[in-house]
Order: C-alpha cells, then sequence, then structure tokens
C-alpha cells in the first residue's frame, strides 16, 4: 500500500532521511518494503497487515508515527462552513438491518459545479494509484486515503423520495455498478435504496444510476459504517474488490462516520462549490460497545522478559488513542480506541486479554531491546513416538539398500490413481474442490503411480537404472461427511534397470530385487510379510502378488504392466503393518553356538507350480531337532521336463550344547527329504 | 624332496668311477659341480643337476660312495670324508639354487597377475535420504536437545484446527492469506502445521514443548510456489514463557542451524494466533550480513515468523492464559534445503531425479 510523505507530512513532522523513518516503522510492524523516489516525492510501499486497517490511510499512518518519534499529531480540518437548510429535512436515512449497519451518517450539500479536480488533488490521488474522475469522487476517495473512512457520493435528486434505506437486497433484485456491470442481488447481501430500488452494494460499490455526473448539483454524501461479514460476503459473491470493502472486510472505525463526513464536505465545497447543509443525518442503530481492560506493567514485564519504563507506555499508549485511568501501582484501566478491534475480541467476561495490551506497547519499545533467554522448563518431553522411530528405520534402511528417496505431491491425476492398485480399492479417491489443474486433482490412494511417473521421468533421462522409494500418507474416504479420511502412512518402491555393467560382471534388476529389500525392511523391523498371486490393476498377470501380514493385505509387489526402456518393478506396504508382535522390537541377540554346525544340501525335484512357500512351510512344520536355518539355494529348470523344476535347499544343523554327528543329522535329513518328496515330489 | 628313481644320463664320471682312487677325485668333482651348477636357471634345469649328482640311485655321489670297496683301506678314511664334504657341498648348494629359484618363480607369478590398480572398483549401491527429509532430522535433532519432543497430524484437516481454533475469525481477510485447498466436503488440506499444536494443545497439559514438521499445501503453483511444501513449527507452554524465551530458542536454533556467528531481528508482525507476533530474520549466511545478491543488499534474510501464543488459542484449547504462557513459531524448510544443497527452483526439490537425489548427502 502506497504511502505519499509530502502527504503524511500535514499530520505529523517527518523527519529529513526517509530511510530513517521506513527502519522504524518497519521495527514497529509496518513493514516499508520499498521507498521510492519519483514525481510524487517519496512513497513508502508499506506491508500493512490485515489486523491494521486503521493504518491503510495517510491519517492513521500519521499517528503511528507522531508515537514513535515523539512529534505532535494534527488532525484535518472538518468543519464546513454550513448553510441554514437542515440536511435533516433534505433526506432522509432509514437503517432497516442495524447488524449489518450499526450507524449511517451524511452530509447534504447543494449547488455544486462538478468538474475536473484542482492539481493538489489529483497528485495525491496519483500518488496512492488512483485516477482522478471528477472533483467530487475525488474527494470521496481522497477522505478515504487520508482518514480510512470509505464514503460514497449520490446525485441527490436521483433517489427516489430523497431517503436512503439501508436493508438487505431481495431475491433476484438488479443493481448496476460504478464498473458498469449489471449484478444480480440475494438476501445475504446489505444495499443502500432509495424509496424505490436498491442503489448501491454497500460497502461495496456504487449504483451506476444514483453516480454523480457533470450534471448533479445536489450531492447526499454517505459516511456509514457497515459490518465486515455482510461486505465480505457480497464483495466476495460478486467478485468485487474495492477500496471501500478492503478496509470494511476487515473492520472500519465506527466513530469517524460524521468527522469523515464534515471533512468531504469541506473539500468539496472548497473544490466544487455549493453550500454544505447544517448538520450531520446521523442514525445510530446499534451501539458498539467500547472495549476495555486492565494494563499491569509488572506483569507485562514477566511476559516480555524486560523492563518496560511507566512513563513510556503511558505516553505511547496514549498517543495510540488508548485512554488510562490510573489502576494502581504502574497499573491501568485501559480503553480501546475504537479504530482498533481485530488485537482485541473481549474475552467472555467482557475485558480484553492483557496481551492486546502487551503486544501493543511492545513493538513500540521494541523487540529487539528485549534480552535473549531459554526457558526453565526441566527435562526432556515426551520420547519420540513409535512411528517415528519406524519411519526413520525405513528410510535409512532403503537408502543402504540402494534407493533415492522421493518426495511428491499428495495429489494426483486421478486417471493415474485408477491405473495402479490401492490397498483399498473398495474406496473412491477425496477430490479437490478447487484443484490447481485436473493432473492435481484428487489425493493420492496410493503411492505407486507418482513413482512410477518418476522412473519414467528418469528412464527419459537416459537413466540406466532407477531406484527410488517414498514414504508419505495415503488417503482414504471415510463414510459419514465431515469426518476426517482414514490418512496411514505408506512406503513404496519402484525399481528396474538395463543389464547393468561392471567392467566384467552383468546384472540386472528384477522383480526379486525387489522383493528382497520389501522383506529385508519387514525383517529390519520384524514382521515376516507373505506373498499371494494376485491380479492387480497395471501389473503384469503372473507377476503380481498381494503381501499379507497374518492373512491380512498390506501391500503388494509386482511387474508394471506398461513398459517402456526396461522393465520397471513396484512395491507398496502399509507402514503400520511393519509392527513387530508385540509393539516392541527386541533388539536381544541370539548367540551363536560354541559348536561347529552340519550342513546338508537337498535337491527336491518338484512341479513348477509347487509354490516355495508351501515347501517351506511343511519345512518348518515338521520342526526338525537342531535345524537353525534352511534357505533356497539354486533354482534349475536347465534340461528338465516342462513344468519340472529342481529346487536344491540348503539346511543347517546346529545343537547349542554339544556337536552333532553326521549320522545324526543324515538320518534327520532322510525322515525330512522322505517327507519332502512323498508330498511335492515329481512323479511322470 | 622325492627321488625320482629314473636314472640320470649316463655321467662320464660314472663310467670313470671304475678306476677311480684316492681322495682328489671328490674334490676336483667339486668344481665340476660348481660350473654345472652356475649354469641352472630354472627349475627344469636344477632338477636334473639334483638327480645328476644326488639321485639315490645313479647320482654321482651314490656311485663314488659305491666306489669306496675299490679304494686301499688305508685311503678309505680320507676319500669317505671326501665324498661326505663334497655331499655337503653339493646339498647346500642345490638348496640354495631351490631357494633362488623359488623367489624367481614366485615373482615370476607376481608379474603375471598384476592388476591395473587404476581401473574404478565396485562401489556398493547405495541410495539416498532426500534433501528435505535431511533437513527435518537436522531440525529435529537441535530441538531435541533443547527438549522437544516431535508431534504430528492429519493433511486433511477441518475448519476448526487450521483456522478457528488458531484465532482466524469466519470469513475474515485473514484465510485469503492462506490460499486453502478444500475438499469437496468442506474439509482441506492443511496450510499450516499449526493444528497439530493445536492437537497437542487439546490432548496434553503444560508443560509442553513440541515441534511439529511435516508437508503443507497452498492452492500456489508458480516458478517460486509450490502446491506442496514443508514446515517445521515449534511450541512451548508453561507458565512463565517470556518473549525473551522465544528470542533466546530461536537464537540457539538458528545458531545451530546456520553458524555460531548467526544474529537475528525479529520484527514485529501478525498472525492472527500470536501476539505479539513478529518475522524473524538471520544475518546473511551469504555475505555475513554484509548485503549480497542472495540477502537483496540488505544483509539479512527472514527465516521465520513467530509470537507469543494468543491467549484465545489458549483459552480455547482449555488452558487458562492468566496462568500458562507460551511461543510458537513456523519456519520453511524447503528454502533451507535449496540453500544447503544449492537447488535454484523449489519445483526442482520435487522432480524426483535421480542424477540429483543421489549426490545429496547427510
Amino acid at each position: 500500500m502506497k504511502f505519499s510523505l509530502e502527504w503524511l507530512s500535514d499530520y505529523v513532522e517527518l523527519p529529513a532521511e526517509p530511510r530513517e523513518l521506513a527502519t522504524r516503522l518497519t521495527a514497529a510492524g509496518l513493514a516499508v518494503e520499498d521507498v521510492e523516489d519519483g514525481e510524487h516525492g517519496t512513497l513508502f510501499d508499506i506491508d500493512v497487515t490485515t489486523n491494521r486497517p486503521d493504518c491503510m490511510n495517510h491519517f492513521g499512518l500519521a499517528r503511528e508515527i507522531s508515537v514513535l518519534l515523539e512529534k505532535p499529531l494534527r488532525r484535518p480540518a472538518a468543519d464546513p462552513a454550513e448553510a441554514t437548510e437542515r440536511a435533516a429535512d433534505a433526506a432522509r436515512v432509514v437503517i432497516e438491518d442495524s447488524e449489518g449497519c450499526p450507524r449511517y451518517a451524511a452530509r447534504v450539500i447543494r449547488g455544486v459545479k462538478v468538474g475536473p479536480s484542482p492539481d493538489w488533488l489529483r497528485r495525491r490521488l496519483q500518488a496512492v494509484g488512483l485516477r482522478s474522475i471528477n472533483n467530487v469522487v475525488d474527494v470521496t476517495n481522497y477522505v478515504l486515503w487520508e482518514l480510512g473512512q470509505p464514503l460514497h457520493a449520490f446525485d441527490l435528486a436521483k433517489l427516489a423520495g430523497a431517503t436512503v434505506v439501508v436493508r438487505r437486497a431481495r431475491a433476484g433484485e438488479r443493481l448496476v455498478t460504478l464498473d458498469g456491470a449489471e449484478r444480480e442481488l440475494d438476501p445475504e447481501m446489505l444495499v443502500i435504496a432509495d424509496a424505490e430500488r436498491a442503489v448501491a452494494l454497500a460497502g461495496v460499490m456504487g449504483g451506476a444510476d444514483s453516480e454523480v455526473t457533470d450534471g448533479t448539483t445536489d450531492i447526499l454524501l454517505e459516511s456509514a459504517h457497515f459490518g465486515r461479514r455482510r461486505v465480505r460476503q457480497a464483495a466476495r459473491r460478486l467478485g468485487i474488490h474495492s477500496d471501500a470493502s478492503h478496509r470494511f472486510e476487515r473492520g472500519a472505525d465506527p466513530e469517524i462516520c460524521a468527522e469523515a463526513a464534515s471533512r468531504a464536505a469541506k473539500l468539496i465545497a472548497e473544490v466544487a462549490g455549493g453550500e454544505v447543509l447544517a448538520g450531520v443525518i446521523d442514525v445510530r442503530a446499534a451501539e458498539v460497545p467500547a472495549r476495555r481492560g486492565r494494563l499491569d506493567l509488572d506483569r507485562l514485564d514477566a511476559f516480555a522478559g524486560a523492563a518496560v519504563p511507566a512513563a513510556d507506555a503511558e505516553r505511547w499508549l496514549t498517543g495510540l488513542g488508548f485512554r488510562l485511568e490510573p489502576d494502581g501501582e504502574r497499573a491501568w484501566r485501559v480503553t480501546v480506541p475504537s479504530w482498533r478491534t481485530y488485537d482485541f475480541e473481549p474475552r467472555p467476561s467482557g475485558e480484553i486479554y492483557p496481551a492486546d495490551l502487551y503486544e501493543e506497547v511492545l513493538r513500540v519499545f521494541g523487540l529487539d531491546r528485549i534480552p535473549a533467554a531459554l526457558p526453565g522448563i526441566p527435562g526432556p518431553d515426551a520420547p519420540r513416538a513409535e512411528n517415528q522411530v519406524r519411519r526413520t528405520r525405513v528410510r535409512r534402511y532403503l537408502a543402504a539398500a540402494g534407493f533415492a528417496e522421493a518426495v511428491h505431491f499428495a495429489f494426483h491425476d486421478p486417471a493415474a490413481d485408477a491405473a495402479y492398485p490401492s490397498l483399498r480399492p473398495d474406496t473412491k479417491p477425496l477430490p479437490l474442490a478447487n484443484p490447481l489443474s485436473e493432473r492435481y486433482s484428487v489425493m493420492r490412494r496410493s503411492l505407486i503411480p507418482n513413482l512410477v511417473e518418476s522412473a519414467r521421468f528418469n528412464q527419459r533421462r537416459g537413466r540406466e537404472s532407477v531406484r527410488l522409494f517414498e514414504v508419505a500418507t495415503v488417503f482414504y474416504e471415510r463414510p459419514g461427511s465431515g469426518e476426517l479420511p482414514d490418512q496411514p502412512e505408506h512406503v513404496a518402491l519402484v525399481c528396474g534397470s538395463w543389464p547393468l555393467h561392471s567392467w566384467d560382471r552383468e546384472w540386472e534388476l528384477d522383480l526379486f530385487d525387489l522383493k528382497g529389500v520389501v522383506e529385508g525392511v519387514a525383517r529390519e523391523l520384524g514382521v515376516e510379510l507373505e506373498a499371494r498371486p494376485a491380479e492387480l490393476p497395471g501389473l503384469l498377470p503372473g507377476k503380481a502378488a498381494e503381501l499379507l501380514r497374518n492373512g491380512e493385505v498390506v501391500g503388494c509387489l509386482g511387474e508394471v504392466a506398461a513398459k517402456e526402456f526396461y522393465s520397471l518393478y513396484v512395491a507398496e506396504v502399509a507402514l503400520d503393518a511393519l509392527v513387530s508382535p508385540g509393539g516392541q522390537l527386541s533388539r536381544q541377540v541370539v548367540l551363536p553356538s560354541r559348536f561347529p554346525g552340519i550342513i546338508a544340501d537337498f535337491t527336491l525335484t518338484h512341479a513348477l507350480s509347487t509354490p516355495w512357500s508351501e515347501i517351506r512351510a511343511a519345512i518348518s512344520a515338521a520342526q526338525p531337532a537342531d535345524l537353525e536355518d534352511f534357505s533356497l539355494n539354486v533354482r534349475y529348470q536347465g534340461t528338465l521336463p516342462d513344468g519340472v523344476v529342481n529346487t536344491t535347499i540348503r539346511f543347517e544343523y546346529n545343537a547349542r550344547d554339544r556337536s552333532l554327528t553326521k549320522d545324526e543329522v543324515n538320518a534327520r535329513q532322510a525322515d525330512l527329504t522322505g517327507m519332502l518328496v512323498e508330498r511335492f515330489g515329481w512323479k511322470e | 624332496m622325492t627321488d625320482g628313481g629314473t636314472s640320470a644320463a649316463p655321467a662320464p664320471a660314472d663310467r670313470d668311477s671304475g678306476t677311480a682312487a684316492g681322495a682328489a677325485r671328490p674334490a676336483d668333482l667339486a668344481a665340476q659341480f660348481e660350473r654345472e651348477a652356475g649354469a641352472v636357471a630354472d627349475r627344469q634345469a636344477w632338477e636334473e643337476l639334483r638327480l645328476r649328482w644326488v639321485g639315490r640311485k645313479q647320482g654321482i655321489v651314490r656311485s663314488l660312495l659305491d666306489d669306496i670297496k675299490k679304494v686301499e683301506p688305508a685311503g678309505r678314511r680320507a676319500y669317505g670324508e671326501a665324498v661326505n664334504t663334497l655331499k655337503e657341498t653339493v646339498e647346500a648348494r642345490l638348496a640354495a639354487l631351490d631357494e633362488e629359484i623359488g623367489r624367481r618363480e614366485r615373482e615370476a607369478a607376481l608379474r603375471r597377475s598384476t592388476v591395473d590398480v587404476t581401473l574404478p572398483g565396485r562401489r556398493p549401491a547405495i541410495g539416498s535420504i532426500h534433501p528435505i527429509t535431511l533437513v527435518m532430522w537436522e531440525m529435529e535433532e537441535i530441538f531435541a536437545s533443547l527438549g522437544y519432543s516431535v508431534a504430528e497430524g492429519p493433511e486433511v484437516e477441518d475448519d476448526y484446527h487450521n483456522f478457528g481454533a488458531l484465532n482466524f475469525p469466519d470469513d475474515h481477510p485473514a484465510r485469503d492469506t492462506q490460499d486453502t485447498l478444500f475438499l469437496d466436503n468442506g474439509l482441506l488440506l492443511r496450510t499450516h502445521t499449526s493444528p497439530v499444536q493445536i492437537r497437542t494443545l487439546l490432548s496434553r497439559k503444560p508443560p509442553i514443548r513440541v515441534i511439529c514438521p511435516g508437508r503443507v499445501f497452498r492452492n500456489d503453483n508458480d516458478l517460486r510456489h509450490s502446491p506442496m511444501f514443508h514446515q517445521v513449527e515449534g511450541l512451548a507452554v508453561a507458565e512463565g514463557i517470556t518473549v525473551g524465551h522465544l528470542k533466546g530458542t530461536l537464537q540457539a536454533f538458528l545458531q545451530r542451524l546456520f553458524s555460531p556467528e548467526t544474529q537475528i531481528r525479529l520484527r514485529p508482525s501478525f498472525f492472527p494466533f500470536t501476539e505479539p507476533s513478529a518475522e524473524v530474520d538471520v544475518t546473511c549466511a551469504n555475505c555475513k550480513g554484509k548485503g549480497c545478491e542472495v540477502c537483496s543488499g540488505t544483509g539479512w534474510m527472514e527465516i521465520l515468523g513467530c509470537g507469543m501464543v494468543d491467549p484465545r488459542v489458549l483459552a480455547g484449547c482449555g488452558i487458562d492464559p492468566d496462568v500458562y504462557s507460551g511461543f510458537a513459531f513456523g519456519m520453511g524448510v524447503d528454502r533451507v534445503a535449496m540453500n544447503r544443497y544449492g537447488i535454484p527452483n523449489i519445483r526442482m526439490l520435487f522432480d524426483n531425479d535421480e542424477r540429483l537425489l543421489r549426490q545429496v548427502r547427510e
């Protein structure tokens, strides 16, 4: 928001060096983002935060400066010479909606001559980025930028019955606004009407029918206080943003209405002639209660961790418009000025919070003057949550296993969402109401689509291998509106490669490279996952599986059906499934036996259709004594008939209390392998 | 060493042995052996030499010993000693030669198996952690050392936790600054991790010290903005928490995150959920505060927002603001990561280009 230093100097004496003022304002919460020197003199571009609509005008900013620089503040004159005719006899104001409009003040000016504005007025408006329209409209804009009060000038002759009614719009009522657009109104909007029809959208924009034109002679000058809610609603629904709505939405000063009307009337008489009728029509439909509270400086010091001198606090607050009455040692009863609403919302008891006043004092005192210290809260806070520890272990394991961590947006393309498996295929993806684009329009139910997309991105850039993983939330709808969706955390991986070369070796990433990593990360967390063949969207049939834990599907893996460059393999697992039985992962080690073990290999010839998981389960169920471990050693199909495979299994026997003999082991192996051959052995 | 058992080529000394007599004969042979030994260059020649001289059946030394019967009894003793001396000389020399040849063979074998040590080694294919994760870990670690725990919450939130409880008035322009992404059912994607602070305040009693790292979302997508980015927010609530404590905590944190020389500056600002509120600047790490391109010549970089928890927020969560006070702060993770790893554009953080990701080290 632009401010002219030349204009500001009407109300307060400014230092010679603008940078000094800029620094001081910034340190007090009015961030000067730019200082420009040009044809309009020095301009400040200030980022006025939404809680300070009172500083969105020159006089309001001058008030801050007067306190920061300890200079007197000069109020602009608001004492027009008045005619004998009374304004109240020339026009009538009725407020029908007191919540939307607690106060409506108006002045009437007769016999104006509408024409171009004088140079000084045009220049000041141009300085803050406004176009000059005519002398009357320019004055209303000028007063808005001077005192912060939005004004509107009606052509009194065009107001039927010389009456202003503040009411809700009627359903279907129409209004052509000043910008020439015809607007359809609804009863949630507040309008200014004459005896017959709506003539302005309250606090947002005037209507074209009652606008001041070159032929206008008599003016009704509106200076009303509109509640922020109705103004915001109308402005948003109609897509209008005006200087007036900007201020009303943030909260205007209900006590400045009459003064602003008089100030504008005085200026109109000066620049457009005419006579100002006697008195201000001032209808108050509702009282806006003043806000009060108590400021105790000792408490302020304790809150700040600094010592604020009482005389300073008193002088600053008074300068900012607060009324202070002593209430004990270093304490006051404080009344908040009418132009400060946002930061002083009262608590249920009706009083404002002391911190509201602390903020006001401390921003003038200077936060940089408060000494830094560390709080003396003893001991640490809560320990790290189990899921946080688990997530970190998963990340570290996967990075150590060769995968690079990826990060994707939480939303993606509905087509991509449908193209790959979800652990909850029964759910529909949650759509965004205002997505950035179709590409980002639904919440992810799986991490796989994005990983495949990123794998493609890397493939297209010539990567000879891809290994990516992501740990992130997925989103599942939950029946019942308003309920938060299920948001479990998943881990997913993608990999694939051309034949990879060292200078003397060659290999290629395939499904079992991926599965080994998935099994490995699960085992790292004390969990065994079972794979079960499954048909899954986007994955090759016969090369896809669901991952189960205790019979429950907790993940999936497989080869991506669509192929570009080399094959891609994907997997996804719900992190909640990776909690070891009993919740706590044991860190205890199993001590190795002091005695040498015996290794026995056995080759089982069996039908290719017999899954390894069944053979493994049969061995586990047989539980020969002292069998410490067993593993799949070799699978060989080479010269065997179709549909037959040789599976070599390595068995490791070891007793904890003695050396086993070959004979003992052979006897156990004979029983075990006999069983395996009988159950699974291939018969011609 | 086993005896080859094969006969050596008929040697002149053998044929002469019948006529040989006296102690001078073996001594002459010593000189002959020395000449022959001097010509031995490899294992095969050595083996031939050995068999010819000390072969168990036909070796010259053996023949000499057999010839002792032909020697006069008086000369036998001297003859025997001479042969023995010859035998010892030959064996010692053969052993030395064996050693020498073995050494040469080992050297030759080594020379044959020499590798080109400048060939590239086979590196284990380790992966990498995302730069954002690494920066978050670092921030969590710093705050852990200050006694903070980590709190987390849902990414799809409701209006109450994201706005209402944080003192955003209904239908107020303060909400416009957040560019919220909404779901169809009125829920929204959290615009900051502050709702986690609310959930913490609602579920715990002071003293509280938590940080809330996580992903947040805004309807904003251009060269400088990503619709998803990352924040770490912090919250401390206890009796007697002061503005000075806020400054001290941020100073300790930022000096560890950047450098011990880092200075901080607080500029009053506005957030609905804190009062007073402030923007925090740190001295530019690039120019150490002198002013450079990175900091637009100011010497300062805006790094986070903070403030004292608004009493309305505390009261709304059932914590008496007349007894307890607290501070809160929040900072973006993405820009810190971009700075640290020299990544110029926020969108590059989400391209997931392995060529970039795999260079990132803790």
